[in-house]
């Protein structure tokens, strides 16, 4: 128990050293606070609603959500951009820790935070929401703690065992591509819903059916059900539990003892690429040689490139069978990728992170800032561009109306161009530091994770205000207006250019001190 | 003679704790000026200040007259910077490492291409060119580091423990080259705790203790018959000579 605490309060120590004196981390951490708490409280609400539904279909629904939790627990830490890392086990690998101690620490040290509360409150819903009597609410609290363990212990489990596979640059690339597959996976009952096959009550009860063996339905059935049943339930999910928290520790004594696999240094062809072969001889030039070989060479763009891609991919695919043929659908999937591509470009600096110096050190004045953007956005652009136009013929074609896709696909490129003018202003306003290590999937340093999610945010708001004016009359029928949008978005780049270079000369110091977080 | 680098109490602070506590450097044109200092002294605090990367509290910095904070596209078209522990931009190659940096500060293409071959070849690094900065060993990234630093040919250099990692081979071909540097009339400045590499290599030496100067000047003078050692140890206050205490290390249980 002693453990326990003391891991805790180290974990709250570091949440808590990490905030000091910044302000935009302060805010950005209170912001996913309150997020977390909403988003807690409304899980237990709607939790606790299932009172309300018949006792049968108040069973299967508290069976999907808890295996939804499970799920979310093993996946959503590998492409999150707003979860704090814990507390990383390659630092206690000198302490003379027995496994158990080890393991009950990293437990504490994962338990603690704001986002496993709001988990926990979520499941405690429950305790309302599907007993029907009082065995039921008896039974229910071992079990919503053991489903609450079980979350913990298959998060860890999943980042852990990947870890291993990531320690390696190769195999970052091919595990970050690997998790995009999974993904894909999960969208596959959602694609079969929304194509229509079976009704949607059916599917719940044949779902439930199926999750109600594995360990999170169990619990969910024996907060449901009570009496002895449950107990052999509980039974069931405690040894599963501690099954899988016994593979979490396994995985990590290897982790922390296998050395780094070697990775053969490969070669790079000299080459120059099409742009720069075009532009004339000069920093922007350097710019954008460098940037288009990131896009090439960094996992951590192809993973944000690839997501994008596949996300709308499924949009496109599975919202057109909804739609049949609807042009605002097109549009409006089309927008949501080029929104998505231009958002990766929200904190251009994190990226460069503790490289960020070489340019620091040359650039002295706004026009070489406002450059050095131009030159990040003509780069994306050489690959988004021709990329937006095929998911606009994509969409067209699912949709079997490939008239849309011309409309789609100007309006498209004209969001591309707020999103990139939005994210310019971000980069400066909002930057914070992406580790580049063993998890290619943090997305920020311990302690930025607010700020991290403020900055996504604001850059996706920003995005979404400026392209109302111009997207929504597209959308609603005016898709010659679509000519409009690419000026637009041409404009609002160039804008955020500008302003960027004017705040970024300014703040140097202060993203160069933002993006060098110790992660 | 002009300084190459001057301070006015250039002050710094972290929440409570005052990193650097008024410094005034002065660093002559030319020289090879060694900053030494214990752990914690401000050594590289001082020198993030003066290359621009860290914004000072108070106090102010110039390089060759031009005001560091007022001037900054002066100031850094006359510097080169080598930061400790910081990354390079890992997934280029060496040479592109190169080519990029010199066309950012407005080299034309085949000039740089032709500045960063002479360099590679210099350095020792003709075979690794077209590998990857992040395949490199350290000894390779604070070669490619000072080469990027060297490129535009800048008048001062500030380097932060050049040497520290570097096997004897490299920190030999690093001291050639920085010593060819400084006889053609440019400025080196590098920080460091080894004192026997400063007295071997610098002709000028500024000691820095609890965030402060203590001396600086002419290592001879500095060291005023001693060795820099001992000039160092008693400049900052050996703690001791750990006899007292520490009863029970080494002692058999």
């Amino acid at each position: 128990m002693s453990t326990f605490a003391l891991f805790a309060q180290l974990k709250l120590r570091l949440i808590s050293g990490n905030l000091r004196g910044a302000t935009e981390r302060k805010i950005g951490f209170i912001f996913s606070v309150l997020a977390a708490l909403f988003l807690g409280g409304l899980g237990f609400l709607l939790m606790s609603l299932l009172r309300l539904a018949r006792p049968d279909i108040a069973t299967d629904l508290g069976i999907v959500a808890y295996s939804a939790f499970a799920v979310g627990w093993a996946i959503i830490p590998l492409m999150s951009f707003g979860l704090d890392d814990t507390l990383d086990p390659a630092r206690l690998a000198l302490f003379p820790l027995r496994t158990r101690e080890l393991a009950v620490g990293l437990f504490a040290s994962s338990a603690t935070g704001v986002w496993p509360l709001a988990t926990l409150l979520a499941l405690a819903g429950s305790l309302v929401g599907l007993p029907r009597g009082w065995s039921g609410v008896l039974v229910g609290i071992p079990a919503v703690l053991l489903a609450f363990a079980l979350c913990l212990v298959l998060s860890r489990l999943v980042t852990t065992a990947l870890s291993g596979a990531l320690r390696s640059r190769r195999g970052r690339d091919a595990l970050a591509v690997a998790a995009i597959g999974l993904v894909l996976v999960f969208q596959l009952p959602n694609l079969v819903v929304n194509r229509g096959i079976g009704d949607p009550a059916a599917l719940l009860k044949d779902a439930a059916a199926v999750l109600r063996w594995t360990p999170p339905g169990m619990a969910a059935h024996a907060v449901a059900a009570g009496g002895l049943t449950a107990l052999g339930e509980l039974a069931v999910v405690a040894v599963a539990v501690v099954l899988v928290a016994w593979l979490w520790i396994k995985t990590l004594n290897r982790a922390l003892v296998t050395p780094e696999a070697t990775t053969r240094a490969a070669s790079v062809r000299r080459s120059k690429g099409v742009l720069d072969r075009l532009l004339p001889d000069g920093p922007l030039a350097a710019v954008v040689f460098k940037e288009v070989r990131y896009i090439r060479r960094d996992p951590r763009f192809r993973v944000g490139w690839l997501v994008s891609v596949v996300v709308t991919g499924v949009l496109a695919f599975s919202m057109s069978g909804q739609g049949g043929g609807q042009p605002a659908v097109v549009i409006g999937i089309t927008c949501l990728g080029a929104a998505m591509i231009g958002a990766q470009l929200s904190n251009a600096y994190g990226i460069d992170g503790r490289s960020l110096w070489m340019n620091a050190v040359v650039y002295g004045s706004e026009q070489d800032l406002r450059r050095d953007f131009a030159g990040r956005h003509l780069a994306a652009s050489m690959v988004a561009v021709p990329l937006l136009a095929l998911l606009a013929l994509a969409a067209g074609f699912f949709a079997g109306d490939l008239g849309a896709s011309l409309a789609g696909m100007l309006t498209a490129w004209g969001v591309f161009g707020i999103a990139l003018g939005t994210g310019a202003v971000t980069s400066v306003l909002i930057p914070y530091t992406v580790p580049d290590r063993l998890n290619a999937f943090t997305g920020a340093a311990p302690g930025q994770g607010g700020t991290a999610f403020l900055g996504s945010m604001g850059a996706m708001m920003a995005t979404g205000l400026l392209a109302l004016p111009v997207v929504l009359p597209v959308i609603l029928g005016l898709s010659w207006l679509s000519v409009l949008a690419l000026p637009y978005g041409v404009a609002a780049t160039l804008v955020g250019e500008r302003i960027a270079g004017k705040i970024g000369r300014m703040r140097m110091p202060e993203i160069l001190d933002a993006v060098t977080k110790p992660a | 003679m002009t300084d190459a680098v001057r301070t006015h109490g250039l002050f710094k602070r972290f929440g409570p704790q005052v990193a650097v506590a008024g410094v005034d450097l002065a660093v002559p044109a030319g020289s090879f000026a060694g900053l030494v200092g214990p752990n914690g002294a401000g050594k590289t605090t001082t020198l993030s200040m003066i290359t621009g990367l860290l914004r000072p509290d108070g106090g102010a910095a110039q390089v060759d007259g031009f005001d560091v904070w007022r001037d900054p596209v002066q100031v850094k078209a006359r510097i080169g910077v080598l930061p400790e522990g910081l990354r390079l931009f890992e997934r280029l190659s060496g040479r592109e490492l190169l080519i990029y940096n010199g066309r950012l500060r407005g080299i034309p293409r085949a000039e740089v291409e032709r500045r960063a071959e002479e360099l590679l070849q210099v350095m020792d690094l003709t075979d690794a060119a077209d590998k990857l900065v992040v395949d490199y060993s350290t000894g390779m990234r604070k070669k490619i580091g000072l080469a990027a630093a060297l490129l535009h040919n800048p008048s001062v250099l500030f380097l932060d423990e050049p040497f520290e990692g570097v096997d004897p081979v490299s920190a030999n071909t690093l001291t050639e080259v920085l010593r060819r540097f400084t006889a053609s009339g440019s400025t080196v400045i590098f920080s460091s705790h080894v004192m026997d590499l400063v007295e071997r290599l610098c002709d000028w030496v500024s000691v820095m203790n609890g965030g402060h100067i203590v001396a600086q000047g002419p290592i001879a003078e500095v060291r005023a018959g001693r060795s820099l050692n001992q000039a160092f140890l008693d400049l900052v206050g050996a703690r001791g000579n750990g006899e007292e205490g520490l009863s029970w290390l080494g002692a058999k249980p």
